[in-house]
């Protein structure tokens, strides 16, 4: 299996502090990893440096083989890296259909000379969006409230449109940054049910989690971070079961 | 008769100058006070053009829109690549320096002001013509305006104001679309300029100055900022009052500070009672009905 997503040898420090020491890490199609570790591990970090929030100072990132690293944050979700937000990061000053609206990967609307000469071409474009958007809005279960204000919805369809609108891009590789995190109910069923649906449509998906069960019950494998390093990888199970880690994952 | 041309033509082209301003600090959310310099860009290059290479007038007017848009971006683009907080200053230092060239190079006639800039349709009567296709051009600048900030891209420009980093994660390229407003917004300034100077013929380096960034910024502000009649209002508003109140039969000593008095007035009465301005944006992107997403409703 060739790998979606190929990280080797990636540093990154901030001053004093290591956010990512010598991080390898292989994303393949159609899994999900889950990317487990204490606060402040880094693992968000490791998100920002795979989609280019802050350079990396050293290492490669690739995806399907195409270099990552480097290139602008834009760039690279244009080739088909979508990503969720620990903070979630909505717009709220859109409707939950138009914050879904502005995430695919081609957007012929942002291009003003476009727009002036192909304007029934940008058209075509919005209404395929738009009947996309709407697709993804019934499979998260919010085409409810497609009209309503993001900022308006409950904390936990709030996370639902986060992730929605990651989809919209039809990624090649999602990551996940806490899709559970202040989730309950009705969303957490929702949430676990696309995040398999997106993986079994041969995304490679990884997904960071301190939700246990979650990740038990959605991951095919886990790896486990602490201070910028990748310590272990494996069945979920295991890393739960070592006694090592579970010591690091919650202090001594 | 003439006179009420020349004020409709003033209120025309401010019209289109707080109208496109306004596409820039409101709905691209871009901190730049240095309207005037691509106003004053449009006006001598097209003025140039047109006088000392002979080009004609409608050719040269365009060169000059064009000379402001591409004067733009070249101060945007590098400035924005750093930060946004880098094009305030950018700008004012690209507008105090296209000033002070101006004012001391021969070819634009210094301080002293550029003259005998060819007339345009201005011959045999056709002042109202030239009025008309001032307020055309005004009204296709806030049609124009409507349509960029209610459809797709203005949808990017409010995701992008709320969040640019979220923005730039789903694909979006924040910095192009920064510069293409930017340059687009300058680039009607720059016409603007250019349809000011072969009207009155004579420019000055001191009618781009930042005092006329100041009384740009009120337009907009008192108007209501990122709302399409917004500015259209507050330019008819601010510029013509200072002109009514000339009717009142006054000494010039008396005059020139009560209009300054009336000006500084309204912009602190509206701070204090209408800070939102006399239209008020709302706090969601109004998509245009084509691209509403109510057609499908709470169903
Ligand atoms: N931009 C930055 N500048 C300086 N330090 C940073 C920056 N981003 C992250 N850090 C530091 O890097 C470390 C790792 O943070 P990170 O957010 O990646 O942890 P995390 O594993 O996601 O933790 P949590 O589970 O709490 O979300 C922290 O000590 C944090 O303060
Ligand atoms: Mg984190």
């Amino acid at each position: 299996m060739t790998p979606v997503l190929e990280i080797a040898g990636l540093d990154k420090r901030f001053g004093g502090i290591v956010v990512a020491d010598g991080i390898d890490l292989t994303l393949n199609p159609g899994r999900v990893v889950g990317l487990i570790g204490p606060n402040g591990a880094g693992k968000t970090s490791l998100f920002n440096l795979i989609s280019g929030v802050f350079p990396s100072d050293a290492g490669t990132i690739r995806l399907d083989g195409q270099r990552l690293d480097g290139l602008a944050m834009h760039r690279r979700a244009s080739l088909g890296l979508a990503r969720t937000w620990q903070n979630l990061r909505l717009f709220p000053s859109l409707s939950v259909l138009d914050n879904l609206m502005v995430g695919p990967r081609r957007y012929l609307g942002d291009r003003l000379l476009r727009l002036a000469l192909d304007p029934a071409g940008v058209r075509a474009q919005e209404a395929g969006t738009r009947r996309r958007a709407e697709e993804v809005l019934e499979r998260t279960r919010l085409s409810g409230v497609a009209a309503t204000p993001a900022a308006d919805l409950t904390f936990g369809q709030q996370k639902l449109v986060g992730v929605a609108r990651a989809l919209m891009n039809d990624a090649r590789c999602l990551l996940l940054d806490e899709p559970m995190a202040g989730v309950e109910g009705q969303a957490y069923e929702i949430m676990q049910q696309v995040v398999r649906e997106v993986a079994e449509g041969g995304v490679a998906v990884c997904v960071v989690e301190h939700n246990v069960a979650f990740i038990r019950d959605l991951c095919d494998e886990g790896v486990f971070m602490f201070a910028g390093k990748v310590l272990a990888r494996g069945p979920v199970a295991d890393l739960i079961a070592d006694p090592r880690l579970t010591e690091l994952y919650f202090g001594t | 008769m003439d006179y009420l041309i020349t004020l409709a033509i003033m209120i025309g082209l401010s019209v289109a100058l707080a109208s496109s301003f306004n596409l820039i600090i409101g709905y691209a959310g871009l901190v730049s006070i240095a309207h005037p310099v691509f106003y004053a860009i449009g006006a001598y290059v097209s003025a140039l053009l047109a006088r000392d290479l002979g080009l004609p007038v409608p050719l040269a007017m365009l060169c000059g829109a064009l000379a402001a848009a591409a004067a733009s971006a070249a101060v945007a683009l590098p400035s924005l690549r750093v930060s946004g907080d880098y094009l305030l200053i950018a700008s004012i230092g690209f507008q105090l320096g296209v000033l002070e060239a101006i004012k001391n190079v021969s070819v634009t006639g210094g301080a002293g002001g550029l003259t005998n800039i060819p007339a345009f349709l201005v011959q045999d009567g056709g002042k109202g013509a030239y009025a008309a296709l001032v307020i055309a051009f005004a009204a296709l600048t806030v049609w124009l305006n409507w349509r960029i900030a209610h459809g797709p891209y203005g949808r990017a420009l409010s995701a992008m104001r709320d969040d640019e980093t979220a923005f730039a994660g789903l694909g979006r390229n924040a910095v192009a679309m920064k510069v293409a407003v930017f340059a687009f917004g300058s680039g009607i300034a720059g016409l603007a300029g250019a349809l000011y100077a072969h009207y009155f013929r004579f420019v000055t380096p001191e009618q781009f100055e930042i005092l006329q960034s100041a009384a740009l910024l009120t337009m907009v502000v008192v108007g209501g900022v990122r709302t399409t009649w917004g500015p259209v209002l507050g330019a008819v508003l601010l510029q013509a009052l200072p002109q009514a109140i000339t009717f009142v039969d006054l000494p010039p000593a008396i005059l020139g500070p009560l209009q300054g008095l009336l000006f500084t007035g309204l912009v602190l009465v509206f701070m204090v009672l209408r800070p939102q301005g006399l239209i008020a944006a709302g706090e969601a992107w109004q998509p245009a009905k084509k691209y509403s997403a109510k057609t499908r409703g709470e169903a």
